[in-house]
């Protein structure tokens, strides 16, 4: 029995890869993993269901999270994807210079603990954010919509708190993310 | 061969020990535990550090945990990877007959087949075969539990790996299954009993106790009562089971101004369900007989050990063994869980190759450590006038699953914790851990008092209902006071201090306005209804032989490096130790490895049986000033905040005792006459340390870079290493260090001095650059405070308001408010973030995690986290949850361990709010909504 094999190439954080040819039903989790050694997004129950490895798709209609665990090579194909590798901003050796607004946010608010779970919760906060930049709310909304948009997230060690607190902090506090942040920002002046 | 190592550490009775080491890994390929650590960038701002220690590196993805790692990220690894799988006996009615072969193709035959037959030829077993189980099913035999490891394959391509795992996964002809065969009767794995009659005032010795006179415990070999016969002038257990007899007796015909309750809770089997699934890395070099190991423990000295052990005497050559423990997070599940010598045994057959061995969530399931489910009986009763407890009977049963693990000890602890926060004249607490075919039982959060302390919390709450006294009241009323004994007849360590949380949640809106609260909801949202609820436990911290070793020393550049044991498990131990160097060096490590076992710089061994030892024993023992009790400790128990913290203390003050206050004398009393120190009287418990510097009397400030300085200038003491035991109470030891006399709660020390030391010094440095230093006196604890099973508790309190739905028959948890007590906090977000964390594990337990025991349960490999629900963020109430920390008695109240009491008074307070709610008890958790509906219709 011979392996069906699609040659695959994709951008994955802002990078094209190089060609490849890849049995067909393989998942997005395996070719990041075990093809491009990029292991920072993690495999958690290869159902989908818990979110350890959701990545940022970035469609034509803007980013939205998918589980990389259910996602199949074959239709990930072409299209263009973020890891948590590719979130913050990285000097010529790789290492980090500066980290993204919810990375920050999530170390400043000790927000998690073994971190399993981490790479989920920024692909889910961080394309709430960049959503939010199209699609603002109002500010006595954040907290529903950060609920909302991060409760598929399984995270076994902090009870979610300091992970929501992270998220809604870094909208509350970003231009432009909420509808009446001007009269709210003054006020708090 | 095998080559004797140079360290005698890991060497137990009769065994020959290898090169046992930690290599650090280049940081830009591995950040495992294992590389060095350093402050991190901009770490530190006004005193206080801004992030965990490990938060970049986790929060970019990088590789921390060991299932991150592939063979090319190894240093001196080679480059392709090989993988493994496992397949596990999914039934254990039937003799296996062996590996179906004939289901794979041609090329997708396994590169290489482990069976029980190949590993017992080549002389390979598990090393304490009863405690993990043999290491694989030999065939002729029936499985003895679900989800034994029946065979290990290798492919030494991903592609042809997975292939072979879809054909073989979920398929029911993956093993061959023979002759139908009875399923045994299964001895048990142990019980004990634990009698306590006290005086005639609580602080009146008792008239028997565990601690004055014995556990006692089962005999199930012997056929009926697995009990000693009661026997008033017999032997200590006889004379206990005598007083369990009139203590029984008197509960069955009870004085008529006493109200008897009982009452009868079962738990369930749960996964913890870390994200991480069990996995591991290793590589097998033959031609140097290197072992090379990378993989998620909590037990990371243990696993070195016992792969050594098992393959010792195979025909395997080992002369070298590298351990490299990644990050890793278990909640107990990776204690002395057995998947770490699989990853090693994968190795050994990997032909050359690094073979990584990562279960599925499925395969994790069929075979990681589960929580025991326990069935509780109890009587309790209490003076009807007065609401005091009088007496306590109890009968725990739990299921430990197919392999022994530490099951034993899990029933005594949940038994010797049972009374909570509670104080009994007189008790008989009994438990009895049985084996059967299910997943194996372990070590797991709570370890057995989460389900011991829920069942006697709502045995409290219905009591309460029955006598008419409000709950926080009648567990006021029977509070554990300070100086008071526990269920064990031990006086707890320090001040009790549940009583102020329960006045604190006594006089809190949530409780005070509840009857108004519940009115107007259940008027506002027909169809619900509305309740709170509160329990109040106390948890134990530590194991009763707590060891631990730490390396501290001072750079001539003026950085403070650190070795330590610590693993970090997500708890942030690694980042708190750090820490704690500063109340008496001022200053936070710059540099740390942690989880290390290999520790040349103190020569050490150890029998390693600091439970079983005779008193006899341990005294001829100790005269050896290399003995000691244990090495030392996995991270559990949540023994970090005390018991490492102690210890990385220990180490500090002594190297300002013996260092850096030595170079401070030597600059203060610079120049003619003394100096600027001779007109003054300054003492050493002047000094302190201010904004970096060392001040002490009005003498000149020092900073930290001077001291290291000035140390290494003269050759003063730089470097000491402290070994530590604890069992119960602190082993206690005096040296004499180059003619000074030294003492601390410390078993052994070893010294270095600075550059500028005399060759004298430098030659007996020997000990990787440290000079050990034998020990003149030791006191340990006697071996019979064993017995005590607890002195170290934190409290916590919790009270939960939810609704019901009652016609869905779900639970919606509306808010929640903790208070707890924990000593000084050595990181305040760290505490908060387990008091956050345990508490939503909690809400699972108590109302939506289950898994079946059996042929339906996860051991048949089909297990998922879509066969039943993990709690969410919408699940916790995580906008509208509260928790408060009791402000410390002093500045130096030792932090407590807090990791595992988080999660437990939830459980109490959510049964207890829904029978506010609805009016029904549960004695059975979780409170699903099916049973909801059940209860309702």
């Amino acid at each position: 029995m011979t392996e069906r094999m699609l040659t695959v190439r994709m951008q994955i954080n802002g990078k094209q890869t190089q060609p490849m040819d890849l049995p067909e039903d393989l998942m997005l989790l395996e070719y990041l993993q075990e093809y491009l050694n990029l292991t920072g997004t993690r495999y958690g129950c290869g159902q989908g269901v818990c979110r350890a490895c959701a990545v940022i798709h970035d469609a034509a209609d803007g980013p939205r999270v998918v589980p990389a665990c259910i996602t199949g090579v074959a239709w990930a194909n072409g299209r263009s994807f973020r890891t948590v590798e590719g979130h913050a901003t990285r000097d010529d050796q790789g290492a980090v210079t500066q980290l993204s607004a919810i990375q920050q946010a999530f170390l400043d608010h000790f927000s998690f603990q073994c971190s399993y779970c981490t790479p989920g919760f920024v692909a889910a906060a961080t394309t709430l954010v960049e959503r939010l930049q199209t699609a603002p709310v109002a500010r006595d909304d954040v907290e529903d919509v950060v609920l909302e948009a991060l409760n598929e997230n399984i995270c076994r060690c902090t009870g979610y708190v300091r992970y929501l607190q992270a998220t809604r902090d870094v909208i509350l506090n970003t231009p432009g993310l909420t509808t009446d942040e001007v009269a709210t920002r003054d006020t708090a002046s | 061969m095998v080559k004797l190592s140079r360290r005698g550490f890991l060497r137990t009775a009769g065994s020959a020990a290898v090169a046992v080491q930690v290599v650090p890994l280049h940081k830009a390929l591995a950040e495992l535990q294992s590389a060095p650590k350093h402050q991190p960038p901009n770490w530190i701002r006004d005193g206080k550090i801004r992030f965990r220690q490990d938060g970049i590196p986790k929060v970019t993805g990088n590789k921390v945990f060991a299932i991150d790692i592939r063979a090319r990220d190894m240093p001196g690894w080679p480059d392709t990877q090989s993988h493994a799988l496992m397949l596990r006996a999914d039934r254990a009615d039937q003799r296996f007959g062996g590996v179906n072969e004939t289901l794979l193709p041609d090329d997708l035959q396994p590169d290489v087949l482990i069976d029980d037959a190949r590993v017992r030829r080549d002389g390979l077993r598990m090393t304490q075969e009863a405690f993990y189980g043999r290491l694989l099913l030999p065939v002729g035999e029936p499985a003895r539990y679900l989800g034994q490891p029946a065979a290990v394959l290798i492919y030494h391509d991903y592609t042809r790996f997975r292939r072979a795992r879809r054909l073989l996964q979920f398929n029911a002809d993956a093993l061959i299954w023979g002759a139908q065969t009875e399923l045994p009767d299964l001895t048990p794995y142990g019980g004990a009993r634990f009698v306590r009659i006290g005086g005639a005032t609580p602080g009146a010795p008792d008239r028997y106790s565990p601690l004055a006179d014995t556990i006692i415990f089962a005999d199930f070999e012997a056929g009926g009562s697995p009990w000693p016969a009661p026997d008033r002038q017999g032997d200590a257990p006889s004379r206990g089971m005598a007083h369990a007899g009139d203590l029984r007796d008197e509960l069955a015909d009870p004085p008529d101004t006493w109200a008897v309750y009982q009452g009868h809770y079962t738990s369930q089997y749960v996964d913890p369900a870390a994200l991480e699934p069990d996995n591991g890395n290793a590589w097998y070099d033959p031609e140097r007989g290197a072992l090379h190991v990378v993989v998620g423990t909590q037990s990371p000295y243990t696993n070195a050990d016992h792969i050594e052990t098992m393959v010792k005497g195979s025909r395997f050559d080992l002369n070298e063994l590298r351990l490299h423990p990644g990050y890793t997070v278990g909640y107990g599940q990776k204690e002395h869980h057995v998947f770490p010598y699989y990853v090693a045994l994968a190795a050994l057959y990997g032909e050359g190759r690094p073979v990584r061995f990562a279960l599925d969530r499925y395969s994790h399931f069929q075979g990681a450590i589960k929580r025991h489910p326990f069935d509780t009986r109890m009587t309790l009763a209490v003076d009807r006038e007065t609401g005091l407890f009088q007496s306590l009977a109890a009968d725990l049963r739990a299921n430990g699953g197919g392999t022994k693990n530490f099951s034993p000890s899990v029933g005594q602890v949940a038994a010797s914790a049972l009374q909570g926060i509670h104080y009994f004249p007189k008790s008989d607490i009994s438990v009895q851990v049985d084996a059967s075919r299910a997943p194996t039982a372990g070590s797991m959060r709570g370890y057995g008092t989460l389900q011991s302390m829920v069942a006697f919390e709502l045995l409290v709450d219905e009591a309460a209902t029955d006598l008419g006294i409000d709950p926080i009241e009648l567990r006021r009323r029977n509070l554990m006071h300070s100086g008071m004994k526990n269920t064990q007849g031990a006086i707890p360590a320090g001040t009790m201090r549940a009583g102020e949380l329960l006045d604190a949640a006594g006089a809190d809106p949530l409780w005070t306005t509840r009857a108004e609260r519940k009115a107007a909801f259940e008027a506002e949202h027909p169809g619900y209804r509305y309740g709170v609820g509160v329990s109040c436990v106390q948890k134990d911290y530590g194991t009763g032989a707590e060891a631990a070793l730490v390396r501290l020393e001072v750079t001539p550049e003026g950085e403070l490096h650190m070795r330590h044991v610590a693993s970090e498990i997500g708890c942030g131990s690694t980042t708190s130790q750090m820490l704690m160097t500063e109340a008496h060096l001022g200053r936070y490590c710059d540099r740390v490895d942690f989880a290390v076992i290999d520790w040349p710089e103190l020569p050490l061994h150890s029998n390693n049986e600091p439970y079983t030892m005779s008193q006899d024993d341990q005294d001829e023992a100790a005269q050896d000033p290399h003995w000691v009790p244990r090495i030392t400790s996995p991270r559990s128990a949540s023994n970090s905040a005390y018991y490492f913290s102690h210890a990385t203390g220990e180490a500090a003050r002594l190297l300002f005792d013996l260092g850096l206050w030595q170079a401070a004398q030597s600059i203060w009393h610079e120049g003619i006459g003394g100096g600027q120190a001779a007109p003054l009287a300054v003492r050493r418990d002047q000094a302190e340390w201010r904004d970096g510097h060392l001040v002490a009397g009005g003498l000149q400030p020092l900073s930290f870079g001077d001291l290291a300085r000035r140390a290494h200038a003269q050759g003063l003491i730089t470097g000491v290493t402290v070994h530590t035991f604890n069992r119960w109470a602190w082993a206690s030891a005096e040296f004499d260090v180059d003619g000074t006399p030294v003492s601390g709660a410390i078993d052994a020390l070893s010294v270095k001095w600075g550059e500028g030391a005399d060759a004298a010094k430098r030659a007996r440095m020997r000990d990787a650059g440290f000079a050990f230093q034998p020990r003149t006196r030791v006191d340990y604890p006697p071996v019979q405070r064993n017995n005590a099973s607890v002195v170290y508790y934190a409290p916590q309190a919790t009270m939960v308001e939810l609704s019901v739905n009652t016609g869905s028959g779900e639970v919606q948890i509306l808010s929640h408010k903790s208070w707890m007590e924990c000593g000084n906090m050595i990181v305040p977000e760290l505490v908060s973030g387990q008091l956050q964390g345990g508490i939503a594990m909690g809400i699972g337990h108590a109302l939506y995690e289950e898994l079946l025991l059996y042929e339906d349960g996860p051991g048949n490999g089909t297990w998922n986290f879509n066969r039943y629900r993990l709690p969410r963020a919408r699940d916790v109430a995580v906008w509208s949850q509260q928790g408060d920390v009791a402000p410390p008695l002093s500045a130096t109240d030792p932090p407590k361990g807090i990791a595992e009491v988080v999660m437990i008074p939830v459980v109490s307070a959510i049964c207890n709010a829904v029978h506010d709610a609805i009016g029904v008890r549960f004695h059975e958790t979780p409170l699903s909504p099916e049973r909801i509906k059940e209860a309702l219709s």
